[in-house]
């Protein structure tokens, strides 16, 4: 049996161990363009300041490739031949051959869609290892002293449109690093970067599209607070902005938008407007991909529609807790699929079911816990309320229907989010749940419990 | 406003200092230098006698202080924002200035034994050896036997060796202060797990031998000079090498380049006892299901190399014999998912999933 895994992100490494716990003598190959070690993705942003070393958002030994067998390719897969259950490489490398085929391929940045914005240096993304070495360098005007093994050479093969190409930086062309940056995106990636430059003592503009901070996830009390807190840390939040076109300077650096609020000179656009999956170089191949946003179609065991090959992760077109059917950029979704679609390959009897929804972030310095049906505008909804202003300060709504917890949105303070999916599943009325919430609570200790008047 | 978590960022890994740059080096000869100095030349005797001072252990002690606390500043810059971390640091602290240095410094013009209250047995060597119990008035004897074989067992079960290793102890005090800009220096891999595992309770066991042996050469007293001469040896011997190089020169010369917590996590035998406690009893770190971004933090900033982030992100709730619950993992989580807690209730995790390489 040989598995071939396409990606080492949490889907594709996830799914290695998996295969591996269930089939001790089988051989697994893991290819990945990116990197040579699995990374967590989701810690870029503390790579980028410092706060970390690129070492140490590597969540497993590097041994574990050597230990567990898994035999690494570092390349860059072209196409399937489904008939010949092969992947191709490029760079003239032998394809693969596969009993079983794990696309975990993941997800690409959404390239910035203005006119004038292609090919300028200091315009870019924060998704990719190569990316946070461009941010880094646009950043510091160096790449630290911690750089990852084997960097670069080897890349510049790569096809000219690939995300994990080195770029050069406006930093470099101006000899300096950046100076007034600008953030485009009201996302969770978007005020990860905000972050990084307000720490790095910068000034940041931040262009969000909507009226108010990430409005998918909070409502406009919420967002409020999130807006204050962004401008209390020096960032110049702008909302309801929407940029029209870009301009670069003579060296072929970013130095202009212009937006319907009127010009911006800025040396660093940083574009966060959400991923797309990795699958244009699928196209063709004969497997099924969604006509919108081009996600893997599979189905409840994670198979596309070969039966040799599966998909998890970004890349991954599944079923949501709200029956919609696209992939679902999360990290505990990914890691999951991942598990599943290694088992199911295995032929094991096993299905991905997406429980409720939950899922928690920092927003600058404040945490987020949220479950459930939060700002889905379901019909009858009601939102109930409890505000803290002094030492501590918290919001927590309580999203309730026919008198019964539906959803659940906090700021401040810490929340088991398990407990809460349980109170929703377990359909609570509200009364309940409001005389039990400091059961759920996660806060450390001599942190003083809510006090609820009503 | 309190927060839980840690505020803004931290530029760790851009500043040299911290990260084995060339100045860390020179600060870890500087302090490896002075620890040799203190401990075997008289050079410290005359500045101490200048600012009227009995002897050098007492300069040591009052530098001891001052770095302490200007550690402490530091610390309460970078992480204070926390009331966990607020209280730790200020109950530590004010412990140490006041039990370690000022009592012991003061005890003795009222005419009674210089006697440090919050050192027991096996840390202080020789706070059970015979003659040290003989020459102690009762009410001390008494205090320091109930401190190891009461006090400590049942804290340890009550509450973790937090307690001590990060409430009370000086070594911890300064570890955590001064120590603290080089807490992510500590090795999380398996093999120093490994060479932990086997330092610290081969300490220990020296340490009960070396109590075993004193106090054979009381019991022997009359009877054979030459046992009585051995146990004089292993006495001093064991101060040497465990009291002086292990704990001082090793165990806080090197903060700047292999982490402040070095003597605690691999040599202390005070903390290999407790540990062993910790695990008996209530004190775990309990990990929110499903919610790690296996970002790496916790692993990074944990002073005592454990690799928290295996934990975090296969699910499991756990009590890790060296953990001194200093607190930090919880508190640079960006996504809440560890907290410190003693309970004899048994946690129901969800079940050991999500990536995990360890049990092949």
């Amino acid at each position: 049996m040989h598995i071939v895994i396409v990606g080492n992100g949490v889907a594709g490494t996830e799914a290695a161990l998996e295969a591996r716990r269930r089939a001790p003598d089988a051989r697994i190959t893991v290819v990945s363009e990116e990197t040579d070690h699995f990374f967590s993705r989701t810690a870029l942003m503390y790579v980028a300041i410092g706060q970390l070393a690129h070492k140490d958002v590597e969540p497993l030994e590097r041994d574990v490739y050597e230990r567990l067998n898994f035999v690494r390719v570092r390349a860059r897969a072209t196409g399937i031949d489904l008939e010949a259950r092969q992947l191709h490489l490029a760079g003239g490398l032998p394809s693969l051959t596969y009993d079983r085929l794990l696309l975990a391929c993941g997800s690409r940045p959404r390239p910035a869609p203005w006119e004038g914005a292609a090919g300028l240096k200091g315009v870019g993304h924060l998704v990719t290892m190569q990316d946070l070495n461009w941010f880094t360098r646009e950043l510091w005007g160096n790449e630290g002293h911690d750089q990852p093994e084997r960097p670069w050479a080897h890349l510049e093969a790569s096809a000219a449109d690939s995300p994990y190409r080195r770029r050069d930086t406006a930093a470099e062309a101006h000899g300096q690093p950046t100076q007034r940056p600008t953030v485009v995106g009201g996302g969770l990636i978007g005020i990860e970067s905000i972050e990084v430059m307000a720490a790095r003592g910068l000034k940041p503009i931040f262009l969000i599209r909507e009226d108010a901070f990430w409005p998918i996830a909070l409502d406009t009390q919420e967002a409020t607070w999130i807006a204050d807190e962004l401008r209390h840390h020096g960032v110049d939040v702008r909302l309801g902005h929407n940029i029209t076109a870009v301009h670069g300077d003579d060296k072929g650096c970013i130095a202009r938008l212009e937006t319907d609020h009127g010009d911006i000179e800025t040396d660093l656009l940083m574009v966060a407007i959400g991923v797309m999956p990795q699958t244009g170089w699928l196209e063709g191949s004969g497997l099924e991909l969604q006509e919108r946003g081009g996600g893997i179609v599979v189905d409840e065991q994670l198979r596309t529609s070969d039966p040799h090959v599966f998909a998890a992760g970004d890349c991954a077109a599944v079923r949501w807790f709200n029956d919609w059917v696209r992939p679902e950029q999360l990290w505990y979704t990914g890691r999951d699929q991942g598990r599943v679609a290694a088992a199911a390959m295995l032929d094991a009897d096993v299905s991905y079911q997406r429980g409720t929804w939950y899922n928690s972030a920092k927003l600058m310095d404040i945490e987020y816990t949220t479950a459930g049906l939060v700002n889905m505008r379901v019909e009858g909804e009601e939102s109930w309320r409890f505000e803290e202003k002094g030492k501590v300060r918290s919001t927590t709504r309580l999203v309730h229907k026919d008198g019964r917890l539906i959803g659940f949105n906090a700021l401040g303070r810490r929340w088991d989010h398990s407990i809460i999916v349980r109170w929703i599943e377990e359909k609570r009325p509200l009364p309940w749940v409001k005389a039990h919430l400091n059961d759920a609570r996660f806060d450390t200790e001599f942190v003083p419990a809510l006090r609820l008047s009503n | 406003m309190d927060l839980q978590a840690q505020q803004g960022l931290m530029t760790t890994y851009r500043e040299a200092w911290r990260t084995r740059g060339p100045s860390a080096w020179i600060l870890s000869a500087l302090l490896v230098g002075f620890y040799c100095v203190l401990y075997w030349t008289d050079l410290f005797e005359a500045p101490a006698a200048a600012v009227g001072l009995k002897n050098k252990w007492y300069l040591y002690g009052f530098l001891y202080c001052v770095f302490m606390m200007g550690g402490a500043a530091y610390y309460l810059r970078q992480h204070g924002n926390s009331r966990y971390n607020k209280l730790r640091i200020g109950v530590n602290v004010s412990v140490q200035v006041l039990l370690g240095f000022t009592l012991p410094f003061i005890m003795p013009m009222l005419g009674q034994p210089e006697f440090y209250f919050s050192y027991f047995w096996p840390l202080k060597y020789d706070y059970l050896y015979p003659d040290t119990l003989h020459a102690l008035p009762l009410y001390l004897s008494i205090y320091t036997i109930l401190g190891t074989f009461v006090l400590a067992p049942v804290a340890s079960l009550l509450w973790g060796k937090r307690w001590y290793c990060s409430w009370v102890c000086g070594c911890g005090a300064l570890a955590n202060t001064f120590g603290d800009p080089w807490r992510h220096l500590t090795e999380p891999s398996t093999k120093a797990w490994r060479f932990e595992k086997v330092a610290i309770h081969a300490v220990l066991i020296l340490a009960v031998l070396a109590l075993a042996v004193a106090v054979g050469g009381q019991m022997l007293n009359y009877k054979s000079d030459a046992f009585v001469q051995f146990s004089y040896s292993v006495k001093s011997w064991y101060g040497f090498a465990i009291g002086s190089v292990l704990a001082g020169v090793v165990g806080t010369g090197l903060y700047p380049v292999l982490g402040p917590r070095i003597w605690c996590r691999n040599f202390c035998p005070m903390a290999a006892m407790l540990g062993i406690l910790q695990k008996a009893g209530r004190f775990r770190i309990r990990v929110k299901p499903d919610m790690c971004i296996s970002c790496g933090n916790c692993t990074t900033y944990c002073e005592m190399g454990i690799d928290v982030r295996s934990y975090a992100q296969s699910n499991q709730s756990f009590t890790r014999s060296s953990c001194v619950g200093c607190g930090m993992c919880a508190h640079v989580c960006p996504r809440g998912v560890l907290r410190l807690e003693n309970s004899w209730a048994k946690v129901e995790d969800k079940g050991k999933q999500g990536l995990s390489a360890v049990d092949f």
